[in-house]
């Protein structure tokens, strides 16, 4: 662990320059280019609005607030495991040729989502005041779910990223288990909506405790019980163990299997 | 036994009975399906395979050594072993100074991005810093002659533009150790000549060079030792000269008829 903290730190100007050079990639030759961060929430809010609010017509005042404030964070959680399940296997040829500690990649790949997410709050802040729904000074408290949420995303991101070496399975897997995640997560509706007896059920979820930070701060303008931040920061260290251990127990075996 | 000669230079890269075992899978199971298929075949459909064996090789500074062997005596899986590419199965590998691998040049280039951006990002990856890297772009450009395309995308690059740049990036942030895996085969004539006029100044400087060819006369003209590989192991080591007539002697084409 304290090798974890020691390398991204020596290395943070490497996995600065390949998280850019992934948002660069990534918004190459489009018109909009970075323009497409804003964009993309933008009209994902409007879309799913336009589904969930007018047309299955949810009676949750100001629908668009209270979906975006837990589907933003869950997008980030999602797009980077979707990108750091590849980052070895993807980054194969470099890893072949060059001395490089393996980590950098999956960090890398977190971190242009980090940058990602903090765009994608941007249209959240300008819509909330658009829709006139008031804006709590519990927006201060965002940055301890997110430091929550980056350090569980980063945990389960190394363990999928240094199985999918051996197992290139783990990708299909992935996009699978998302799809399922994201309907069992609170995030398209509330924890209230699930009868009080299963409930249980939805709170072995360890996003929910941080995707239930960012909604209460922002459409709520309440704080989280502290069981509850407790809760998320454990899942969080738990998911970061596991994964790096097990990320880092095999990466020096990785360049024989890209 | 030259090496009771006094030499007051330290060593710098010191190999220390090194394997390197790599499984080689008759079907390597990619995916859970044929892992699972496997496993009801009972079938185990690997074998070991030693690309360097129990090898042991000590560099001293500002040595160039020329590593010879026929494809795969273990040449390449050796310079990768000293760059920290792989761990090593078994003994140990230990490095002093800085170290460029040039084994692939360009690994580390995106398509994508413009030649300045790699510049950056292959410094970064070699381990140097974002400061270091600004400060001698400059030269690496005038070094690759890469002129006003340094900043379009390097998918724009012609084969030898791209040689020119990867070379210059990796030899201007002045390591002390030099490892050149067979590179120098491409480019044009002028080029060669400027990258060898180079690796001379590296030698004057008192840099430490391991070098990889097939061309056994830039062996004998450059390196002041060779080393010859045969499976894995050290077949030979010293003059350059006697290593290539051995290697010769050994791999003359009625050799191999006999063998």
């Amino acid at each position: 662990m304290k090798e974890l903290v020691r390398d991204t730190y020596r290395y943070r100007q490497l996995i600065w320059a390949l998280a850019m050079k992934e948002l660069k990639v990534r918004y190459k030759r489009s018109v909009l280019g970075f323009l497409w961060a804003l964009l993309n929430p933008a009209l994902m809010m409007l879309v799913l609005t336009l589904v969930f609010a007018t047309i299955m017509r949810f009676s949750i005042k100001h629908y668009a607030i209270f979906l975006l404030s837990a589907l933003l964070p869950w997008t980030f959680f999602a797009q980077s495991l979707g990108y750091a399940v590849e980052s070895i296997v993807g980054n194969g040829e470099l890893i072949k040729k060059v001395a490089v500690p393996k980590l950098v990649f999956p960090v890398a790949a977190v971190v242009s989502n980090i940058i990602n997410l903090l765009l994608s709050l941007i249209p959240l802040a300008i819509l909330v005041p658009l829709m006139r729904h008031p804006i709590y000074w519990t927006w201060l408290y965002l940055p301890v779910p997110m430091l929550a949420l980056i350090i569980f995303t980063l945990g389960v991101t190394f363990l999928f990223a240094a199985a999918n070496v051996y197992y290139r399975d783990v990708t299909h897997i992935v996009q699978v288990v998302l799809s399922a995640w994201f309907y069992f997560t609170p995030i398209i509706y509330g924890l209230d909506l699930i009868p009080v007896n299963r409930q249980w059920l939805f709170k072995l979820n360890p996003l929910l405790y941080v995707i239930n930070g960012f909604r209460l701060a922002v459409y709520y303008g309440m704080l989280p019980r502290w069981q509850s931040v407790a809760t998320s920061f454990v899942c969080a260290f738990a998911a970061l163990l596991i994964g790096y251990g097990i990320f880092r127990k095999y990466q020096d075996d990785f360049v024989f299997y890209v | 036994m030259s090496k009771q000669q006094p030499l007051p230079s330290p060593i710098v890269v010191k190999v220390e009975n090194v394997t390197q075992r790599f499984r080689v899978m008759s079907e390597r199971p990619d995916t859970m399906r044929e892992l699972v298929a496997g496993f009801l075949r009972h079938k185990v459909s690997y074998r070991d395979f030693d690309a360097v064996k129990n090898v042991s090789l000590q560099v001293a500074q500002g040595q160039m050594v020329g590593l010879v062997g026929r494809n795969g005596s273990g040449k390449s899986t050796l310079l990768k072993l000293i760059a920290g590419v792989y761990k090593p199965t078994a003994g140990r590998v230990h490095v002093e100074g800085t170290l460029a691998p040039l084994i692939e040049l360009g690994a580390g280039f995106h398509h994508e991005l413009t030649g300045r951006e790699n510049i950056l990002l292959n410094g970064l990856l070699m381990g140097y810093s974002k400061a270091e890297m600004r400060r001698r772009e400059q030269s690496i450009i005038d070094f690759a002659e890469i002129g006003e395309f340094i900043d379009s995308p390097v998918k724009q690059y012609s084969s030898g533009m791209h040689m020119r740049l990867a070379f210059a990036v990796a030899t201007e942030v002045d390591p002390q150790i030099l490892i050149i895996d067979e590179i120098l085969a491409v480019g044009d004539a002028s080029f060669q000549q400027k990258c060898f006029a180079r690796i001379r100044s590296f030698r004057e400087s008192g840099k430490t060079i391991l070098f990889v060819s097939h061309n056994m006369q830039q062996i004998i003209d450059q390196c002041d030792r060779a080393v010859l590989l045969e499976h894995g192991a050290v077949l030979a080591d010293g003059v350059p000269a006697e290593v290539v007539e051995t290697y010769k002697h050994i791999w003359a084409p009625e050799m191999t008829a006999a063998d």
